[in-house]
């Protein structure tokens, strides 16, 4: 469509915008605005819209710019709470992503190394009184180095317990 | 507690962004209140024509000014002026009346049938909403929000460009055609109207 815009529009509109139509026009104009189509719709649509524009506006229903303020507020703090929580969240992931390395790490030195220290376990039950003296460092010296990785795993498995028991409540 | 002690730099929005460039003195009640008063009734109207349902109009009107306020590279009303604020304001209830119209689960505005829209617009107590409703009712909602931007909130090529997300150089030709076309109805309404109210009269044998 080849648009060929009315020279007179631009003052129309002119006319329109500043309330001055039609007293302010000269009868030439008024004259060019009846046979010019595209001049008349401008006038017929814009006077249209801003009757309506005025009625609209006077009938809106307005609520309190308090509560608009607050709901905003509200809004930017959740926002923000998130935005913070998402580090942390982050980091739980780090935490839990490091112990279960642990885990694998000793676990593939105990199969590398031999179950020696299971032997140990199994021999424990058997004997009728618990010795006591059994978790000395002599008696450590017997079964290696077994009790000081076994110590150490079963604290990063509670600790690694703890962590998923917290993350599963802080998903609930 | 204050929150805003706090989280200081969450609230102010990037760090980094906030140390480059000079701070704006943020918003506070009291001129959004005045920003308010003075847009409120606006957007109402823009919200409400365009989509011929006043409800609809209240929650789009009220999430705008949320949005408004939650922006985060906010318009300083101080630095950039209180126009750029309502045109801002109108690009985001432009968008969110594009996100309904979108949304499956309401009816969109080209769906709702036509008689519903007719008696909406007839109830009406104003004239002008007599003439104009049924008109724009027949329009498609992006030739009724960029008829109102032009001739009723007075936007410039560029400006409706902004608000809309249309490109400048269409909104030209698009306002061109759906001017013609409502030119059209409102004529045809006009002369119906006439003839109601001055039906012809038949000559007595």
């Amino acid at each position: 469509m080849i648009l060929r815009p009315c020279p007179c529009e631009k003052e129309v509109a002119q006319l329109l915008a500043q309330g001055g139509w039609p007293a302010a026009c000269s009868p030439e104009l008024r004259a060019h605005v009846t046979s010019c189509r595209s001049c008349g719709d401008l006038v017929l649509v814009q006077q249209a819209f801003q009757r309506a524009r005025a009625h609209s506006a006077a009938a809106a229903p307005l609520a309190s710019p308090g509560v608009l303020w607050w709901r905003a507020q509200l809004r930017r703090r959740q926002a923000a709470v998130e935005r913070v929580g998402r580090p942390i969240l982050g980091a739980q992931i780090f935490a839990l992503a490091v112990n279960l390395l642990l885990v694998v790490v000793f676990l593939a030195y105990q199969a590398r190394h031999g179950l020696s220290w299971l032997s140990w376990l199994a021999q424990l039950p058997q004997s009728f009184t618990l010795h006591l003296e059994a978790l000395w460092p002599s008696a450590l010296a017997d079964s290696g180095m077994s009790l000081l990785v076994l110590i150490p795993a079963l604290a990063t498995l509670a600790l690694l317990g703890g962590v998923v028991v917290y993350l599963a409540a802080d998903r609930q | 507690m204050n929150w805003e002690s706090i989280l200081p730099n969450v609230f102010a929005g990037d760090a980094p962004h906030a140390a480059e460039a000079p701070m704006d003195p943020p918003m506070d009640n009291a001129v959004f209140a005045g920003f308010y008063q003075r847009s409120a009734r606006p957007l109402w109207a823009y919200l409400a024509r365009t989509s011929g349902d006043p409800a609809l109009a209240d929650d789009l009107m009220q999430e705008s000014f949320v949005r408004f306020l939650c922006a985060s590279r906010p318009v300083s009303l101080q630095a950039e002026g209180e126009v750029a604020g309502r045109r801002y304001l109108f690009r985001i209830a432009t968008n969110l009346l594009r996100d309904h119209w979108r949304r499956p689960q309401f009816a969109s505005i080209e769906e709702i049938p036509e008689e519903f829209l007719a008696a909406t617009s007839s109830s009406a107590q104003s004239d002008s909403q007599a003439v104009l409703g049924p008109a724009l009712a027949q329009l498609r909602p992006r030739d009724r929000q960029l008829l109102w931007l032009a001739h009723a909130e007075g936007y410039s090529h560029r400006e409706i460009a902004e608000i809309t997300g249309l490109a400048s150089a269409s909104i030209r030709l698009l306002l061109f055609r759906a001017r013609r076309k409502i030119a059209v109805l409102l004529r045809q309404q006009e002369r119906n109207q006439g003839l109601q109210l001055n039906p012809p009269s038949r000559r007595q044998p």
